[in-house]
């Protein structure tokens, strides 16, 4: 049996007090003791994206990720994004665009375009495409998605 | 499972001791995976991530110390790395996706040995120095020789990488890193990572080194004998790669044949060769 | 029966709502993180299931030895065949066990289950299970199962060999006789790989069961509750009258979740241990217990007179269906009737076999028979005009079927749009200029290919609910499930477009199986259609009905009635008299008649199989659907070096009928090819001696957003016509079903190298090239 450790973790600005075993990931942690179920499991194994967060701002994969590390570090998830009741610019034009189908991608999508348009404002269609190169949408195709979010930007 | 975040490396080699099977943790991508997969379970985790050393970058006269907890994308952001250093960071840049070079170290790259990977291949194309700490203290020992076999270093137990070092090399070598893969988020099928050195049109030195297509990083003297000297014409390249890929032991797996993966290995020489030299003249 | 009364469908929609790109009411829910899909539900209680796969492709179970995961603290329930009714369940053919019993037919099939308090002890719970095997002999190719000394999987079922899950064999005309008139003739044989849907959200479900009444409430992602009721009822043994199933947000599905998943299962679960149960696969359980796209071997010869006009045909296909015949049969009779594709070749010999090997079973998926036969077919087309020296577009026009024409087995084909596709394709893709084989970078070649695509909208029964309310909204219930195609939005536009309402004024109700009207499935290009036209019909009875109430309100007679846009009728030419649904409503509610409600059921007809024209086995009709066309284009860049191709440019060119969401509609299409274009170049489940090598998406690779083109564009062509809403036809599928022979055919004209078998993976083609040269 794992020794158990307590931490406190920083999630969307909030403390939450959890004792855990070691091996738990941040996903298993967000979705099953936080109940902050937006953040997906496609995987478990790096390769679909779906369970993406935020940590100190960059985009990082919560099943890769130990919860034990993360004390003392600003986890951001899908339901710290939005401010109120007004969706972010990314949600927004995700929305307006029509690019949203099944939707288990888009917790990871949003928070990845966040990043971008933080780091730049005005990415382009190639920068927006590789800005996006951890997510995958078996939906889409990608072309609304890519568009969606070019628009923020300005560019078509 | 036991899990230990020591804060200074001797810290760490006292927790990686204390435990008979005790695991350093780097970024975790390939070590959490492996543990949700249930290949491997741990006795001990002890976490590097609170070891300030461990993420400096140094930069000295003949090269630039990079620390073991560094991430693919501190060093592919990381502009000191050109000439012969780019090798590292072409590959850095390019790995696997964001999220991943968002995590993963240049410790963990080496500490997993996994030869599927490229961050060793431009390591060793980059004749990089490993700083290993141990309960001896530290030694600096040639990254090549860390690896030994698919997912096996020459570390002893309780041992790690501290830093890396890259040297210059020569003035006006370039460094150049070539993927292929079957996607663009995978593991490449193979890798070239080579640095070149050109006087003129003679190739002056050049080391080249094969990923994918080993249980470690492909590197072999007679294939970069068989290129110096040369204008790196057709024949030289095809009979450099052409022994490459006769030492190459690759595997048949999802991404390719052992078969193709040979095949590959002397026409993407000739791409990244033809590639380097491109980036040395602009 | 359908409704015998075929309302002329509103011929053209009231109000503004129908064919704008309106948002779907879910898309906030899902770009917030707060769409609760299966696996995000948690009730008290709650305990968590997982499944124990066999080791072994073919096996005889001779012993289970349980009690030490019984045993583990915290286990609630091990099932194993032996605690289950002895029944098989499938849509086809009942040959499933919902845990093997008796023998293990594919490595990975559950063989055992356990519920504990979380999901590690479950986990561990597995590991303690121990099951004696006896190994037998496997098989795992489709043509070597057919052998007289080949393994068998199943008891036979009748004459024939017990491998053969079906046999389907069409002839027209007298193919053996004319071969000598053609002059050209090429043939082939394809091969086409075992596909995986790769939804993004793995198999879930929740199972309750009430203490008191026994009634087992499901929660789970699927395409269909009303067959996730009748199976899991079958599959337990309970009545359907004790199953109630509700969906909640799917993660995608693709026709992955057509049939049951891990429903009976979690269900027997929860019975056995007393308490709620939430099952969720872990991806690799997905990929080795789930299902996928038939993997098919095909040959196929095709022959044409000088002038282009082809002539004979002849194909034999084997269909992989692994293990069980899911919805294997019914993909093989798809698969067959789509052999002669979309032209007219007066003699053709089509003889399809639908094969169980000791491999994953292979089920519905996008485009069900189509994408496979479309390959050889369409390959094979363009070899043919390569031989007559013909551009590729002239040939497929030359002998495209037109309107009035018949299909193989004598359907009328009704709304004939291959050619105005196939037209428009040429023009949108610059054809012509990019036939000229446009310069490149050094080591790479550039070229363009076309596919002719067909496919059917349709397939078995829906019904609608449309309700008025008391204050002139109106509720709109069918039981079909939006799993992310849009189908919740676009039909809601149907209503609004049928009523003249706003979006604001409709209540789209979701699927529960206790009080939705039935629908088969949200698959196969049917739920727009299908579901579509029966709320056309349901709400053309509620107008019936409004204007009887304005009739007597407004002293006018019907005739002179019309409706008008935002919940109101009106009278003809007297633009200041009308009266609102909330009125009329007030009075069907108070004062006469009783509420206003419809409800429409259809089933799209039968065709039954000419057999003057067409000698007939195993295939005695289809009851699929109305026939769509498509045409699609793609423009790729092939590395000679490494064999790599990508994928520049692309056109899809659709005829829907009706555009009633162009987003919606465009997005479709656009994620069908791009499935499309993972079939055409690296998606395929490999095996190694029965054991699937490549059960994760780090190993199985779907395309991610830099492996598609940046202008992949979806062109909608509108030609109403026939029995869906507003005169649409179904898109769902058919964006996928084209790209991998227009994709190979661009690499055929790139460099010349041919390409036989899917998934064109660089390695293949390199070889190709190298054949080539
Ligand atoms: C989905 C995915 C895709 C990938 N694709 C690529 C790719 O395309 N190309 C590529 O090159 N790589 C790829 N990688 C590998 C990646 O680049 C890293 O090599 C890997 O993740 C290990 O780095 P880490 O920091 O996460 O190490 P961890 O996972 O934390 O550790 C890995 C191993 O190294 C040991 N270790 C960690 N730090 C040290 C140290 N300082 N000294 C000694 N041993 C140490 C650990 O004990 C463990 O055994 C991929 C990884 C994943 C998960
Ligand atoms: S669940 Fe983390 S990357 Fe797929
Ligand atoms: S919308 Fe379904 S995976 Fe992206």
């Amino acid at each position: 049996m794992s020794e158990t450790v307590s931490i406190s973790l920083t999630i969307n600005g909030a403390e939450h007090a959890l004792t855990l075993s070691p091996e738990r990931t941040l996903l298993d942690v967000l979705r099953e003791d936080v109940r902050a179920t937006g953040t997906r499991r496609g995987c478990d194994e790096g390769s679909c994206g779906a369970c993406t967060v935020l940590v100190e701002g960059l985009p990082v994969l919560s099943c890769l990720s130990l919860a034990v590390t993360l004390p003392g570090r600003a986890i951001t998830t899908i339901e710290g994004v939005r401010n109120g009741p007004e969706l972010h610019p990314v949600q927004q034009a995700l929305v307006r665009h029509g690019a949203v189908q099944c939707g288990f991608c888009m917790s990871g999508i949003v928070l990845a375009a966040k990043v971008l348009l933080e780091q730049n404002p005005s990415p382009s269609v190639d920068e927006v495409r590789q800005a996006l190169g951890s997510n995958v949408c078996r939906c889409s195709g990608y072309t609304r998605v890519v568009e969606a979010i070019a628009s923020v930007g300005g560019r078509p | 499972m036991r899990y230990a975040e020591p804060e200074s490396v001797e810290a760490a080699l006292l927790a990686l001791n204390a435990h008979e099977d005790a695991r350093c943790l780097a970024g975790g991508a390939s070590l959490v995976a492996m543990m949700n997969a249930g290949r491997i379970a741990p006795g001990m985790l002890v976490s590097l991530h609170r070891i300030p050393e461990l993420f400096t970058i140094t930069e000295a006269s003949d090269g630039i110390w990079l620390g073991a907890m560094c991430t693919h994308r501190t060093v592919a952001a990381d502009t000191r790395l050109g000439g012969a250093m780019e090798v590292v960071r072409g590959a850095a840049r390019q790995l696997a996706h964001p999220a991943i070079r968002n995590m993963a170290t240049l410790g963990g790259s080496i500490g997993l040995a996994d030869p599927r990977t490229e961050l060793p291949v431009a390591l060793v194309a980059a004749s990089a120095l490993a700083e290993v700490a141990g309960a001896h203290g530290r030694r600096a020992v040639p990254v090549e020789s860390l690896f030994v076999d698919s997912h096996r270093t020459s570390l002893q137990r309780g041992e790690f990488v501290t830093r890396v070092f890259l040297p210059r090399g020569a003035t006006g070598a370039v460094g150049h890193h070539l993927r292929f893969s079957r996607v663009a988020a995978d593991y490449p099928t193979v890798s070239v990572s080579l640095v070149l050195d050109m006087e003129g049109d003679t190739c002056q030195q050049v080391r080249v080194v094969v990923g994918s297509c080993a249980p470690v990083p492909l590197h072999l003297d007679a294939a970069d004998q068989r290129l110096i000297g040369t204008r790196l014409e057709a024949e030289d390249v095809a009979e450099a790669g052409g022994l490459l890929a006769q030492a190459a032991a690759p595997i048949d797996d999802v991404r390719g044949s052992a078969e193709y993966r040979r095949m590959l290995i002397p026409r993407l020489l000739g791409r990244a060769l033809s590639q380097a030299r491109e980036r040395a003249h602009v | 029966m359908s409704d015998d009364v075929r309302p002329e469908p509103a011929p053209r929609p009231v109000g503004e709502v129908l064919g704008q790109s309106v948002p779907k009411p879910d898309a906030r829910e899902k770009v917030t993180g707060r769409a609760v899909y299966t696996e995000d539900l948690c009730v008290p209680g709650m305990l968590h299931g997982a499944l124990l796969g066999s080791p072994h492709p073919h096996a005889r179970i001779l012993s289970y030895d349980t009690s030490r995961a019984r045993a583990l603290p915290g286990v609630r329930a091990v099932l194993t065949a032996e605690d289950l009714p002895a029944h098989d369940i499938g849509p086809a053919i009942k040959d499933q066990p919902v845990l093997a019993r008796g023998k293990v037919r594919y490595a990975g099939e559950p063989v055992a289950a356990v519920a504990a308090v979380d999901l590690p002890t479950a986990r561990r719970a597995l590991g303690l299970i121990d099951i004696q095997y006896e190994v037998l002999p496997a098989v795992f190719d489709a043509e070597e199962a057919l052998r007289p000394d080949a393994p068998v999987l199943h008891a036979p079922r009748g004459p024939g060999h017990p491998n053969a899950a079906s046999y389907i064999r069409l002839v027209e005309g007298t193919p053996d006789s004319v071969w000598a008139r053609c002059h050209v003739v090429v043939e082939d044989v394809y091969e086409t790989p075992a596909q995986q849907h790769i939804y993004l959200e793995p198999c879930s479900t929740l199972a309750e069961v009430d203490p008191d009444s026994g009634k087992i409430t499901l929660h789970t992602s699927t395409q269909s509750g009303f067959r996730v009721q009748a199976v899991t009822a079958e599959a337990l043994g309970v009545p359907m009258s004790r199953v109630r199933v509700l969906v909640p947000r799917v993660g995608g599905a693709f026709g992955g979740k057509v049939e049951s998943t891990n429903q009976p299962i979690t269900a027997a679960l929860a019975m056995a241990a007393g308490a709620p149960v939430r099952l969720t696969f872990s991806r690799t359980d997905d990929m080795k217990m789930m299902r996928s796209r038939h993997g098919a071997r095909i040959f196929m010869r095709t022959g044409a007179t000088r002038d282009g006009r082809i002539l004979a045909r002849q194909v034999r296909i084997h269909f992989d269906t692994g293990a069980y015949a899911d919805d294997g049969p019914f993909v093989a009779n798809i698969g067959s009737y789509f052999a002669r594709g979309p032209y007219r070749i007066p003699h053709v010999d089509v003889q399809c076999w639908c094969v169980y090997t000791n491999k994953l079973r292979a089920g519905a998926f996008r485009g069900f028979g189509n994408p496979q036969i479309h390959f050889a077919s369409e390959v094979q087309v363009d070899r043919l005009a390569e031989a007559l020296g013909m551009d590729p577009i002239e040939l497929r026009l030359r002998n495209a079927l037109e309107t009035g024409e018949k299909w193989l087995g004598g359907a009328p084909v009704e709304s004939g749009t291959l050619r105005a596709c196939l037209e428009r394709a040429r023009d949108v893709s610059d054809w012509a200029r990019r036939r000229e084989r446009t310069p490149t970078a050094p080591g790479k070649q550039r070229g363009i290919g076309v596919a002719a695509v067909s496919h059917v909208s349709g397939l078995l029964g829906s019904s609608a609910t449309v309700r008025l309310n008391e204050d002139g909204t109106v509720t709109v219930n069918t039981g079909a499930v939006d799993t992310g195609q849009g189908s919740d939005v676009a039909l809601t536009q149907v209503a609004a477009g049928a009523l003249g309402l706003s979006m604001e004024q409709l209540n789209f109700s979701r699927p529960d199986t206790d009080t939705s009207p039935y629908d088969w499935c949200s698959g196969g290009t049917r739920t727009t259609f299908t579901v579509g036209r029966v709320i056309t019909q349901a709400c053309e009875q509620v107008r019936v009905q409004l204007f009887a109430h304005a009739s007597a309100l407004l002293q006018r007679p019907v005739r002179r009635l019309e409706l008008r846009p935002g919940g109101f009728v009106g009278v003809r030419d007297e633009p200041g008299t009308s009266v609102s649904f909330a009125a009329i409503a007030g009075r069907a509610l108070y004062v006469e008649g009783g509420p206003i409600i419809a409800s429409a059921r259809y089933l799209y007809p039968a065709w039954q199989l000419d057999t003057n024209r067409t000698q007939v086995e195993g295939l005695p009709f289809m009851g699929n659907g109305f026939f769509v066309f498509a045409a699609q284009v793609a423009e790729v860049e092939v590395d000679e070096l490494t064999g790599h191709v990508e994928v520049l440019e692309a056109w899809s060119v659709h005829d829907v009928g009706r555009v009633i969401n162009p987003a919606a509609t465009e997005g479709q299409v656009q994620g069908g090819f791009v499935q499309g274009l993972g079939y055409a170049l690296t998606e395929e489940l490999v095996w190694n001696e029965g054991q699937l090598v490549n059960p994760t998406m780090g190993d199985y690779k779907v395309p991610g957003v830099l492996d598609v083109p940046v202008a992949l564009h979806a062109v909608l062509l509108e030609q109403p016509f026939g029995p869906g809403p507003f005169g649409a036809k179904g898109v769902g599928e058919v964006g996928l079903v084209g790209v991998a022979p227009a994709i190979c055919n661009a690499i055929r004209h790139a460099t010349g190298a041919q390409v036989r078998q899917l998934p064109a993976t660089a390695e293949r083609v390199l070889r190709a090239l190298m054949e080539r040269d």
